[in-house]
């Protein structure tokens, strides 16, 4: 299948949906569509997140616990499902948010040595 | 919390629907808007699936798949409605005779009983191989001797049966009574279910009359009432209280009513029972003292007996080899039924191993016409467990449904087993089909289940595709070989099984055309018995005045009274020892046993039983006349060979009746009226007014007995209004019920044959059916080639020939064989004359035959155009 040609896209990295999903519902519930327009955006348009992927990821972390959902009406009078962060998925939230930033320095480390001796 | 399948389409739509919507927000034509959100969502049932794999494990998925294949594999069994009732009904009957057979096996021979400590629980007998008397019973004497010398039994109980008339619950009746000492239910270790049971304070001469209600009487006849205990009855012409009712139990030695104390019997008291060495009436029970082994007791107690013999060589002479056994109680009552059961259950493996054996070969044939298919799914990409599994799915539904069938048919099965094995076992009264049986039946079925997909060879994986393009059979000679070698081995069987029950039934119909020597359509037999103490003038008014009334009957030919009625009072009255003027028994022979009978003057008539020399009893052979007697023909041939036998005189030599010699004034043609088909056996008659106890009145009619039953009845209770009248049936139906045993005993092999029988005619035609449809080809370029149809008709009833008759010869071969190893374990065991092999033979070969014409005319009727481009 062709892809679209627009070299800015980004993949994601293995592993950061789940993280950018709980971020995204930090400031409040959403639905599975809001989720992935509120990525989009965030990142500028960079990441895009592909519905087979975004909705599997979501029903993942429903199932391990650190979302619920219920049913809601949205504000364009549509049903949909909306996803909510529990006490430990913000928890989780947190941890994974460390587990980055230390990824992220590390990785930086490698690529960046000229910065580490500054 | 797992969302249902129509919720994740639900989410997938609202995604869709905002998409949209924003996207006609931003300013696009719906159109546009609709395509491009479509185009984002991307592939939708691959979303889904992800979707759904997040909350559904591997197993749910493969349990999806298996009922999905379920779904196809019914489709594609209603399709192949023949072999699939065929295989079903195959399973069904090997499921339901092994369930059967087994619950029973279970029941006789492996439960243990629900007395307390029932492993030491012994029997005692006293048997006299020398006269071929297996149970001889002890006398009290003997009882007292065994006590006094025995330590390795801690207590013994003794029990002897006796019959009573009842008053006192209901109708008068006749009941079977136990008489036991007050230690029998502590030895036996059983408990009431119901007040109290019988203790020692209940012994000797001055207690009170006291009975205890077995659990089967109680609950069947008196309907579970518990206010009977308590309640006082009459037997005979005592009286005793019911104490108590029984808990559930095997009736071991008798099938008893009732168990009383000893002092409800004036025959117990007096002094003939309690000092006659000889005088044997008494079962013998025992529990062995803490400490004690079985082997120990059985010494122990063969060393007393050997000194009790030694010590009264009067009472056990050297010719009757008197001997005493000790067998654990539980063994006791088993053994007689180990030995057939076995045989049973082995017979019945034997014929679900054919059934097996035919299952598989159904479904390798089939499989074998399926090649095609599976080959054109393997070239799909269908994994080999897929294949497995649509195989899994189809021999599931099948063996399912025939284990089902199988637990049902098994209820019924269980019952006419479970009757046949009465016979040797008392125990098996108490089968009943359990929760065992559905165990067994599903394990069965799920071992077939599972190892059936394992019978058709797979295409090969990842080899080139050779046989798919035109999906043809390709049959090889070692599927070919193991077919019919299968088929071969189910004919074998079933001959043997065939010849069997042929055997049996032939044993069946030559005892029912037996001559009894008894006229038996219109004679009708009642029960009458006046209590013991009325014997004498009150008995000889009371049924001479029966008779008279009856007599006068409209219809009514002939009245008579006896004291047994032919086959149904069996072991009563004799045999007992007597001695002949002019018969001098060899030394050390024993002497002449006969049975004991007193007739009415017209008994004879009554029944038909001619007078071949002398006279009938009359009238004047009363008390205070001569003595006189009749004898059978057979004690004529045997001891008076020159046939001088009227007015020679007979007595008895058993203490029990003294020993007045009786004038021989008539011969009466043989009865046996002990065994149906048995040699004849001795009997004095003796008049009723000169013995006067009788209990049985005969009717002879014109017409339609029963009809005259409630007239019978009202007549004798006008009589005497505490008179049971009861079992009341013409001669004809007692003889048919004293058959009744041979008749489930061949029911239950001729059974087994049936469905030998038809697992092998289903077995050969399965066979021909699939050779037929594997050489379409074949056959239709013979027919091209100008064969006729009835050629190749012909040529499959030859092939079916071809399996049928080395399967007879073999199974002619074999049941020699195993009839030679059999008869070591059975008694009496009968090879098969030649009717019933023939028979047998018959049967198959014309089975195969009947198994053959389905495929044969298919053969015959191959359209050549359609077979030729089969390829």
């Amino acid at each position: 299948m062709a892809k679209a040609p627009d070299d800015t896209r980004l993949e994601l990295l293995q592993g950061t949906l789940d993280m950018l999903i709980l971020r995204t519902l930090q400031w409040g519930p959403r639905h599975g569509h809001g989720i992935g327009q509120s990525i989009r955006q965030q990142s500028d348009e960079l990441l895009r997140v592909e519905t087979g992927s975004l909705y599997p990821a979501l029903h993942r972390l429903e199932k391990r616990g650190w979302l619920k959902s219920k049913w809601a009406t949205s504000e364009a009078n549509q049903r949909a499902k909306y996803y909510e962060l529990t006490a430990t998925g913000k928890a989780q939230l947190a941890r994974e948010q460390d587990r980055w930033s230390q990824l992220v320095a590390a990785i930086g480390r490698i690529m960046n040595p000229a910065s580490r001796e500054e | 919390m797992r969302p249902d399948e129509r919720e994740l389409d639900d989410e997938l739509r609202g995604h869709l629907a905002l998409s949209i919507n924003e996207r006609i927000e931003r300013g696009e034509d719906p159109a546009t808007a609709r395509r491009a959100a479509l185009a984002e969502l991307g592939y939708l049932p691959a979303a889904r699936e992800s979707m759904r794999r997040v909350w559904y494990s591997r197993w749910f998925d493969a349990a999806m798949a298996l009922t999905q294949d379920i779904r196809v594999g019914l489709r594609s069994l209603l399709r192949a409605r023949g072999l699939s009732a065929a295989v079903i009904a195959t399973l069904a009957l090997g499921i339901g005779a092994n369930a059967a057979i087994f619950s029973v096996v279970r029941g006789v021979l492996l439960r243990p009983l629900v007395n307390r400590g029932e492993d030491r629980l012994v029997y005692i007998r006293q048997s006299a191989p020398g006269i071929g008397a297996d149970n001889m019973t002890f006398s009290v004497p003997e009882i007292e001797d065994l006590k006094s010398r025995a330590s390795t039994i801690g207590a013994f109980g003794d029990f002897s049966t006796f019959g009573f008339t009842l008053i006192g619950l209901g109708e008068p009746r006749v009941v079977k009574a136990g008489l036991v000492s007050g230690t029998f239910f502590d030895v036996m270790g059983l408990q009431p279910a119901l007040g109290r049971l019988l203790t020692p304070a209940d012994d000797g001469p001055g207690a009170e009359g006291a009975a205890v209600l077995t659990h089967r009487f109680w609950s069947t006849v008196l309907g579970g009432d518990p206010t009977v205990v308590g309640r006082t009855i009459r037997l005979d012409s005592r009286t005793a209280t019911i104490v108590g009712v029984l808990e559930p139990s095997v009736p071991y030695p008798a099938d008893t009513e009732i168990v009383a104390n000893v002092v409800t019997s004036p025959h117990h008291l007096d002094a003939l029972m309690v000092t006659g060495r000889t005088h044997r009436m008494t079962e013998l029970f025992g529990r062995l003292a803490p400490g004690a082994t079985l082997e120990a007791a059985r010494a122990e107690l063969a060393a007393a007996h050997a000194a009790i013999v030694a010590a009264h060589p009067e009472a056990y002479q050297a010719a009757r080899e008197v001997r005493l056994e000790v067998t654990r109680l539980r063994d006791q009552i088993a053994t007689p039924a180990r030995a057939i059961l076995l045989m049973l259950l082995v017979t019945s493996a034997v014929v679900f191993f054919i059934a097996c054996a035919n299952v598989a070969n159904l479904i390798l044939a089939r499989s074998v016409r399926r090649e095609g298919e599976l080959a054109v799914r393997a070239a799909l990409g269908a994994s080999r467990g897929a294949l497995r599994r649509t195989l899994l799915a189809e021999s599931l539904l099948l063996c399912g449904t025939g284990a089902v069938l199988g637990v049902v048919l098994a209820g019924p099965l269980v019952a006419i087993v479970a009757r046949f094995a009465s016979r040797f076992s008392v125990r098996a009264l108490e089968v009943t089909l359990d929760g065992t049986v559905v165990w067994v039946g599903a394990g069965l079925a799920l071992v077939a289940a599972v190892l059936l997909p394992f019978v058709p060879r797979l295409p090969e994986m990842g080899g080139p595709a050779t046989g798919v393009p035109n999906a043809a059979l390709r049959i090889t000679p070692g599927t070919s070989r193991r077919l019919r070698a299968f088929a071969m081995a189910q004919v074998a069987c079933s001959f043997v099984l065939l010849s069997a029950a042929g055997a049996l039934l032939a044993t069946l119909l030559a005892l029912q055309a037996r001559d009894s020597g008894v006229d038996t359509r219109h004679v009708l037999a009642l029960d009458a018995p006046l209590p013991v103490e009325a014997f004498g003038p009150k008995a000889i008014g009371f049924y001479e005045e029966a008779i008279r009334r009856i007599g006068t009957l409209p219809g009514v030919e002939r009245v008579a009274a006896g004291n047994v009625v032919p086959w149904r009072d069996i072991g009563t009255f004799g045999p007992f020892s007597f001695a002949a003027e002019g018969h001098a028994p060899a030394p050390d022979e024993e002497p002449p046993h006969a049975l004991f009978r007193n007739v009415t003057p017209g008994f004879f008539a009554a029944l038909g039983v001619p007078i071949v020399a002398g006279r009938d009893f009359t009238e004047d052979d009363r008390a205070g006349r001569e003595p006189v007697a009749i004898v059978s023909q057979s004690i004529v041939a045997r001891m008076f060979p020159d046939g001088h036998v009227l007015n020679r005189r007979v007595w008895w030599t058993d203490p029990v009746f003294g020993s007045q010699p009786r004038r021989i004034v008539g011969v009466a043609a043989d009865v046996n009226d002990q065994q149906i088909g048995a040699a004849p056996s001795f009997v004095i008659y003796h008049p009723f007014r000169q013995v006067p106890f009788a209990g049985r009145i005969f009717v002879r009619t014109a017409g339609d007995p029963y009809v005259l039953v409630p007239t019978v009845t009202r007549i004798v209770r006008d009589l005497a209004p505490d008179q049971p009248v009861e079992r009341a049936a013409t001669l004809e139906d007692v003889r048919a019920e004293v058959l009744a045993p041979e008749r489930v005993n061949a029911a239950v092999v001729a059974g087994f044959a049936v469905v030998a029988l038809l697992v092998a005619v289903v077995g050969v035609a399965g066979v021909l059916a699939f050779s037929v449809s594997a050489r379409t080809r074949e056959l239709g370029v013979r027919m091209a080639l100008g064969s006729t149809p009835r050629e190749l008709l012909v040529g499959v009833l030859r092939e079916g020939a071809g399996i049928v008759l080395p399967g007879v010869i073999l199974g002619a071969a074999s049941g020699y064989a195993l009839a030679g190893v059999a008869s070591s374990y059975v008694d009496g065991l009968q090879l098969p004359g030649p009717m019933p092999i023939l028979g047998a033979a018959g049967v198959l070969i014309a089975a195969a035959v009947v198994a053959s014409l389905m495929p044969a005319a298919r053969a015959a009727h191959v359209d050549v155009v359609q077979a030729l481009r089969t390829e």
